[in-house]
């Protein structure tokens, strides 16, 4: 089954009239009703999508270009980093380069509110009550500490539907690629596999 | 393409179907044919087959064979046999002398006209063609063989059918009526 929560590869909505009208622009009588013709394109769109995504892998549509943090940055150097890349997430490596944790904006929000699954908006009521910089508390702490572990990582030849679904079971949004001895080589995005869905990899 | 190209085929046969359906397909033409072979033999004796006609057996491959096929839906089935009745004793009464061609223009036109009205259905060209060469019996018909046996068999066909296809959890019938 491919992953549905990945709208981009939903097929375009065809309806009956549609099909109607293409029956009527081939000048042979067809042997099957609008109807079956439609629940058998969706299947097979269904088919084609996972087929694509089967063939294409990761190392094809991953971010080479990584920026990540070492275990020993600074939470501040970390929030640089990803707010002059404008980046969401990025991942902490160790000296030889293997992935170790991730830090999303979301592992941010959640120490400012101090609870887990925190909005923007809760973020705001708290300034609205009159705190300071929420951000306070959390100062001190390095990459090392504020990671999320253990980190999920992908192989560059894993196919870019099972990693699809990988990211829907797992929650998560981005990972890091990793070569045969661990060291990071990419990291890939839920856009990167939602755009490698939409063009079956061909850019 | 050219003309010799298309003769090679450019597609697959769709493909096999279940176990059950091969089930259902045999359970349902046989209590299909079943049903026509009781009524005559109720009505009629066990003499006569008036009422069991050729072509029936034919809409029996469709109806329990490829319900979903449009070729197999009601307004194709009744419309279509009902049409071709009409015109294969039409040509048949014209050309009483050369049954030959009667039989060519029934079956040929059977299909133009089923194809106008949306009627399509295959086994119809056979009750046309029936029409002249079914023997005295269908001649003396004359314009009542639409009604009987084609109308009234094409009914109790399309009962098993509605009451049959519509059994199993896998199978519904018709796709639509008109």
């Amino acid at each position: 089954m491919v992953d549905t929560s990945f709208n981009a590869c939903a097929p375009v909505q065809i309806s009956d009239d549609d099909i109607f009208t293409a029956m009527r622009e081939i000048s042979g009588y067809l042997d099957i009703t609008p109807s079956d013709f439609k629940e058998l394109y969706l299947k097979a769109y269904q088919h084609a999508l996972s087929r694509l995504t089967r063939i294409v892998k990761v190392k094809e549509v991953m971010t080479t270009r990584v920026v990540s943090a070492k275990i020993d940055s600074s939470l501040e150097n970390v929030a640089v980093l990803m707010a002059e890349n404008h980046i969401s997430g990025l991942p902490v490596v160790d000296g030889k380069g293997k992935p170790l944790g991730i830090i999303s904006e979301r592992d941010f929000l959640e120490a400012m509110v101090g609870k887990k699954s925190a909005g923007l908006m809760e973020i705001i009521v708290q300034c609205l009550r009159g705190r300071n910089c929420l951000m306070a508390p959390v100062r001190v702490k390095s990459a090392k500490d504020f990671m999320t572990t253990p980190v999920i990582i992908v192989g560059g030849a894993d196919s870019v539907d099972d990693v699809s679904n990988l990211f829907a079971s797992k929650r998560i949004n981005r990972a890091p690629v990793v070569d045969g001895e661990g060291r990071m080589i990419g990291i890939v995005s839920r856009g990167d596999l939602m755009r490698a869905s939409v063009t079956g990899g061909q850019e | 393409m050219n003309y010799f190209e298309k003769m090679k085929g450019a597609s697959q046969s769709p493909p096999s179907v279940s176990k059950l359906e091969v089930f259902l397909s045999w359970l349902g033409s046989f209590l299909g044919i079943a049903a026509i072979g009781a009524m005559n033999y109720i009505y009629m004796g066990s003499q006569e087959n008036t009422l069991m006609i050729a072509s029936f057996a034919a809409s029996a491959v469709l109806l329990f064979g490829a319900p979903k096929s449009p070729l197999a839906q009601p307004r194709n089935f009744v419309g279509g046999h009902i049409l071709a009745a009409f015109i294969g004793v039409a040509f048949c009464k014209t050309f009483v002398t050369q049954p030959a061609l009667a039989a060519s223009l029934a079956v040929s036109t059977a299909i133009a006209v089923m194809h106008l009205t949306r009627t399509l259905h295959p086994p119809a060209g056979a009750t046309a063609l029936n029409a002249i060469i079914g023997g005295a019996k269908v001649h003396q018909l004359g314009f009542a063989y639409p009604i009987f046996p084609v109308a009234v068999g094409v009914f109790i066909l399309l009962a098993v059918a509605l009451i049959f296809n519509n059994a199993p959890k896998n199978r519904r019938y018709p796709e639509f009526w008109l």
